[in-house]
């Protein structure tokens, strides 16, 4: 497995009442480029922790411990435009286009707190001069960018879409910022894209409001703008857990078709174990902030290690479930 | 005797100059003790069923009878007194209570407003309704909000319990339970219907745990019937469109050793 992401030590800590609770504690994962992983946990165990902590969207009173280290092949995005203010000493190499994967290290988390001014981004930590990866500490930094590197997809699509914002606009507004386009090729972009994630009549839509949309139709315009600068990460948090179980494996397959055509990594958080052994090759169970079992898919769902694992698997209430309810006991 | 009868059920909203019927000529009963599910997509009407049943919303036609009475022809007191007998539970006990309310607060407004017990008593009535719903009484003093998720689902349905009902309408009551606690409500909620013969309409979108707890089900596709019939029967061989793509559509585990 060539790695994307490589997870060391990782430790988050949120301060709450003037209490420290560890939302995550010494996580160690690879991600896997090109691989579909399941994280799976309930309320509680840190799995949308790992998530933003992933993605570098954790609140900056957070604090972060452990590494965090990105092995992105080179980006071609020619033209890109980085917002300065986020990537001051950053000069990847772009426009290169590298066809070998040359891998590189990225980015670490220091072992400290991150700065206030830079909430959204603990990923741009020191150049600690080591060497890993086949990589060397001479390598330009490169910082993965929320957005552009990640594609991120909540699970209500209502509270992350711009509610006064035609929902072309929000799409093409990624696609303007991070590929560099014209505003007229970023909203052609945000139309193949509408059409792309199958919404219907995407030139109406491209118009449209999101509460003219239903939950289905917006968690669609959320997966476009996930995807619309090409990230080589989509992380899908509960994506389908807010929407009816039709439109749930609507979206699911969505998700499925869109990353194996892009070449995607998917990050599938979910509650649903059942839902994640449909989607996933390899399933990370955590529990508490730990992680708990990590393998694939088969081997997890047939052969868990962890007591904690089989509890959720029992804990499945399929269509060829044995009934709760006995009815001779009921009715008698 | 049924113990709810709606017939012929409507209600239409107005919405950007379109008349839409939610709910479209529905008709359906449930007997005292039973289970009856009402599943479906988004939309389907589930959950203004469950809002007609409970006056929360008014029809724009159609008749409910409960327990012999015109339930819609009730109000004022009448229909208060009448209530007491038909309780709720919704999805989110966080979104339906007052967050800064004590649990024992929650569970005295009922036996104080239905005049059940005396305000001496009510500690000791608090105390075994906890303890009925599998709860330790010294959570009486805790805000609802310090709770967990099943702790508070668990209050919900001790407060629902409270007034003695015949029947409760439980609209994806344990939807957004981890699933590990989701067993051991849906036991609670099938050791109370044993014990006490209090019947369910219980909401929900998934088939699984439908097919599981309830005895029949009503599958819905926008505000229509589509499919009704034994539980297990319909779910298992479901002959409408709409039963198929539900049961299509639902997660499955393929374990070779369960």
């Amino acid at each position: 497995m060539i790695a994307l992401a490589s997870i060391r030590d990782l430790t988050v800590t949120y301060r709450r009442d003037g209490n420290e609770v560890a939302a995550l504690k010494t996580i160690n994962l690879d991600i896997g480029a090109g691989e579909r992983l399941a994280i799976i946990g309930e309320s509680g165990s840190g799995k949308s922790t790992l998530a933003l902590a992933i993605a570098g969207l954790l609140p900056a009173s957070s604090r972060i411990e452990g590494r965090l280290d990105w092995f992105l092949p080179s980006s071609p995005s020619s033209g890109a435009k980085a917002p300065p203010s986020v990537l001051p000493d950053i000069s990847p190499p772009r426009g290169e286009i590298t066809p070998s994967f040359r891998l590189s290290p990225i980015t670490e988390i220091a072992s400290k707190e991150l700065p206030s001014k830079l909430p959204i981004s603990p990923l741009a930590g020191e150049m600690s001069g080591r060497t890993e990866g086949g990589g060397t500490d001479r390598q330009p930094k490169f910082v993965p960018l929320g957005g552009r590197d990640i594609g991120f997809v909540f699970q209500d699509p209502s509270a992350s879409l711009d509610p006064v914002m035609a929902v072309g606009k929000q799409i093409a507004e990624v696609a303007y910022t991070h590929l560099g386009l014209t505003w007229p090729q970023a909203y052609a972009k945000a139309k193949s894209l509408l059409e792309r994630v199958r919404l219907p009549d995407p030139d109406s839509a491209l118009r449209a409001f999101p509460h003219q949309l239903s939950g289905g139709q917006k968690q669609r315009v959320a997966i476009a703008a996930a995807i619309a600068a090409g990230p080589k990460l989509l992380i899908a948090d509960e994506a389908t857990s807010a929407l009816d179980t039709i439109v749930q494996a609507e979206i699911v397959a969505l998700i499925r078709r869109l990353v194996a055509e892009d070449g995607m990594t998917l990050l599938f958080i979910s509650h649903d174990i059942a839902l994640a052994a449909e989607l996933a090759e390899r399933i990370a169970v955590f529990r508490h902030g730990e992680l708990l079992e990590l393998g694939p898919t088969a081997q997890i769902v047939d052969a868990p290690t962890q007591a904690y694992t089989r509890t959720l698997l029992d804990a499945h209430i399929g269509l060829d479930a044995t009934p709760l309810l006995n009815r001779a006991g009921l009715n008698a | 005797m049924n113990l709810l009868t709606v017939s012929n059920l409507t209600k239409r909203y107005r919405r950007g100059g379109k008349t839409i019927a939610a709910v479209d000529d529905i008709s359906f009963h449930i007997e005292p003790g039973e289970t009856l599910a009402l599943a479906g997509p988004s939309g389907s009407g589930k959950s203004t069923i469950a809002r007609l049943v409970l006056r929360l919303i008014e029809p724009d036609a159609g008749h409910i009878e409960f327990e012999g009475n015109d339930f819609l022809a009730l109000s004022g007191a009448a229909l208060r007194q009448r209530r007491a007998r038909l309780q709720m539970v919704f999805q989110d006990p966080l979104a339906a209570f007052n967050p800064r309310s004590t649990v024992a607060r929650l569970l005295d407004d009922p036996l104080r407003i239905h005049g059940i017990a005396a305000r001496a008593e009510r500690p000791r009535r608090i105390a075994a309704l906890l303890e009925r719903v599998g709860l330790a009484a010294d959570l009486a003093p805790r805000a609802i909000h310090e709770i967990s998720g099943g702790q508070r689902q668990r209050v919900a349905i001790a407060r629902a319990i409270a007034t003695k009902p015949s029947l409760i309408v439980l609209d994806e009551a344990v939807s957004a339970l981890d699933v590990s606690v989701r067993g051991q409500i849906l036991e609670l909620l099938l050791d109370l219907q044993r014990q006490e013969r209090i019947a369910y309409l219980f909401i929900s979108h998934d088939l699984g745990v439908v097919r599981a707890i309830a005895h029949r089900v009503v599958l819905l596709e926008a505000g229509e019937i589509a499919e009704c019939g034994d539980a297990r029967t319909v779910i298992d061989a479901p002959q409408s469109a709409i039963g198929k793509a539900l049961v299509a559509a639902a997660p499955r585990l393929n374990r070779t050793r369960p």
